[in-house]
């Protein structure tokens, strides 16, 4: 009985989600139709790309990698209540911390250069984090344009490092020197090439599961975000948990840029955040803030962000396609939820 | 006239030429925001405003056209804000930012499916200068006010317009009620979803027409992402403009001149990396931010929805 009881209201929670995407994919297919494509062939191509090879399973799971870390980034932040749009930022200037010091401290071994490029790329994602955390706590301002802002000041900083001092000279694109290789992320899988940084972030969507859910600082922070006032009466220092939430959705976010320069990339490039941040808060949302949910629906979205360069490269339909749908998914889950509302 | 002269001259033009973007954008972000729709998708309205408005001038080699498309593109982003937030009533900072998504999508996509890929950029005629007959042959004034494209001229006389509306007129006076208490507008004959509507509309028009400003004046060309910020932008101009038209068309000048500080100084060459130059239109809003939120007068209902059914306390 009990357990019947599971198995419902995990179906009742999931066939919202269920519904919104196929009714993004029908809209979107409408488009895709009209386009002169063939529908079908788009959406296996899509959905299945991920599973039919090794190499495609292995492409999402590097997708995976900064997407789950930039939902978190974002829903950290918001279960106090709190905004965080600078997630590409804070990875940015991870990104430019680590790179400076797995060029700077190329000699050192492994065991210490690693976590040192690692570390660097926290502390540089977590001090972006700090600075609208900080503006927030001493003058009260809102935090969505600050974090928004500060990602256009980090793109010109990444400019700067990428033609400035580390700047290879032999790239067509703006890209700074390889890292040493002692800072490199061991592989996990060779062939194809899958680095260790989904340890990490695995790692790390536990840890915020926990913290969140069974210790005190986290049921505080999520106090904070019910209800910010009734959270300071009962003696929670509320403007506290705002700047943590930020600084510590920062490291998160620093972090993922650190992974994709130990793991991914070993260097520094222009443009190397693509699209992470806007994923990172499709999928937040999609999630409802919900850090639980976050790890599934990343792996859901990088399952289509695979199948979408996939489908742009055999069907020759633009990936914005998939973005689009991506966006239209997150409209229909927030109708889902208004339906339920009427409904109960 | 000397060098000197001529150089502030020239600067000066120039700066009362990229107000524009900031002008169209900020009021309307103020339009909807005086009946408490609170806009946040300026930055992918701006894109697809941008993205339209160059397509079409592409397509029919008229930029009348271009910015006509652009704005009715962005009228329909601001038709289905007003519709999500009046009549279903969801979260309009989470349904702006959902909007936000569909529309930098839709600004890269549109142009790779009509133009597709091209080795060159394809270009678009840039709007032209317009000297007004007499006013224009007004020494140093008449260079810097008269000799502008037309959508100097017109997001001047908008700002104009809507202040003389919302602050000179019956109608206006209702319409700011609306955004203060919607509950006594209504109960005093205004109509709250129309007025929501409208304004939404109006407003995502103009920032549309805003995004489209552009490729028609700045590159002749649409790149992604090219709106740099500036939906971003605005919406802090609007917070410190107090939402008034007049101070939002005060404070576009100085959104402006930071901008063409950055873009310009480069030029010029200096000690100082021109990316920290870059920097600075974010970072002075940051700092702006600093000194003039906490006194910035905000409609009272600002980002919230109105129920007709719903009890008043």
């Amino acid at each position: 009985m009990k357990k019947s009881n599971a198995v419902f209201s995990i179906a009742r929670a999931v066939l919202p989600y269920l519904l919104a995407v196929l009714a993004a994919f029908a809209a979107a297919g409408v488009f895709i139709a009209l386009m002169g494509f063939d529908v079908f062939k788009a959406y296996g191509t899509i959905l299945f790309t991920s599973f039919r090879t090794p190499n495609g399973f292995v492409q999402t799971l590097l997708k995976f990698v900064p997407l789950v870390l930039q939902a978190l980034a974002f829903t950290i932040p918001l279960t106090a209540g709190k905004f965080n749009i600078g997630g590409e930022g804070q990875l940015l200037v991870g990104a430019t911390a680590a790179t400076v010091v797995g060029i700077v401290f190329a000699n050192l071994p492994p065991v210490l250069l690693i976590p040192l490029v690692l570390l660097a790329g926290v502390l540089g994602g977590a001090l972006w984090g700090l600075i609208p955390g900080w503006l927030l706590y001493r003058f009260g301002i809102n935090e969505i344009l600050t974090t928004v802002l500060l990602n256009f000041v980090s793109f010109n900083l990444v400019n700067y490092v990428c033609t400035g001092p580390l700047r290879d000279p032999g790239a067509g694109h703006p890209t700074t020197l390889a890292i040493g290789e002692n800072g490199w992320l061991p592989m996990l899988v060779n062939n194809p090439p899958l680095h260790s940084g989904i340890l990490l972030a695995i790692l790390v969507v536990a840890v915020v599961y926990y913290v969140i859910t069974r210790t005190v600082s986290g049921y505080e922070l999520v106090a904070t975000g019910a209800n910010p006032r009734a959270a300071g009466v009962f003696g929670i220092n509320t403007r506290w948990m705002f700047i943590a939430s930020l600084v510590i959705a920062g490291g998160v976010g620093g972090l993922s840029g650190a992974l994709e320069v130990a793991g991914a990339q070993h260097r520094l490039i222009e443009g190397m955040q693509h699209n992470f941040l806007v994923l990172g808060l499709i999928i937040g949302l999609i999630a409802k803030g919900n850090n639980l949910a976050v790890p599934f629906v990343a792996f859901f979205i990088s399952v289509l962000e695979v199948g979408a360069s996939a489908m742009q490269r055999t069907l020759m339909i633009p990936v914005e396609m998939v973005f689009i749908v991506e966006a239209l998914i997150l409209v229909f889950v927030l109708l889902s939820d208004l339906v339920q509302k009427r409904v109960s | 006239m000397n060098e000197f002269w001529l150089t502030i001259i020239s600067y000066a033009k120039l700066i009362l030429l990229t107000i524009v973007p900031f002008v169209l954008a900020g009021q309307g972000t103020m339009l909807g925001g005086r009946t408490g729709i609170f806009n946040v998708a300026q930055e992918g309205i701006m894109l697809v405003g941008a993205s339209v408005g160059f397509l079409v001038s592409y397509l029919t080699r008229s930029n009348e056209l271009g910015m006509l498309a652009a704005m009715l593109s962005g009228g329909l982003f601001g038709l289905a804000l007003a519709y999500f937030t009046t009549n279903l009533r969801m979260d309009q900072f989470v349904i702006g930012l959902a909007l936000f998504f569909i529309g930098i999508g839709l600004s890269t996509l549109l142009p790779k499916i009509v133009i597709g890929v091209t080795l060159t950029p394809p270009l678009i005629p840039t709007l032209k200068e317009i000297s007004i007959p007499v006013l224009s042959q007004i020494p140093v004034i008449g260079e810097i006010f008269f000799k502008q494209n037309a959508l100097v001229y017109f997001s001047i006389l908008l700002s104009v317009g809507l202040w003389w509306y919302l602050y000179r007129t019956q109608v206006g006076m209702e319409l700011r009620a609306v955004g203060e208490n919607p509950q006594a507008a209504d109960s005093l004959g205004v109509n709250v979803t129309r007025s929501r509507y409208w304004t939404a509309i109006v407003g995502g028009m103009l920032i549309g027409l805003a995004g489209a400003y552009l490729p028609m004046v700045y590159t002749g060309t649409f790149t992604e992402n090219m709106v740099k910020g500036r939906g971003w932008l605005a919406i802090a101009l609007t917070f410190f403009g107090g939402w008034k038209p007049d101070t939002i068309l005060y404070g576009a000048l100085f959104f402006a001149l930071i901008e063409v500080l950055a873009y310009r100084v480069q030029v010029l060459g200096t000690a100082i990396p021109y990316q920290f130059l870059l920097m600075l239109p974010y970072l002075a809003t940051i700092l702006v931010m600093v000194f003039s939120f906490r006194k910035a007068r905000v409609p009272a209902f600002l980002g919230q929805n109105y129920d007709r059914e719903k009890r008043a306390l």
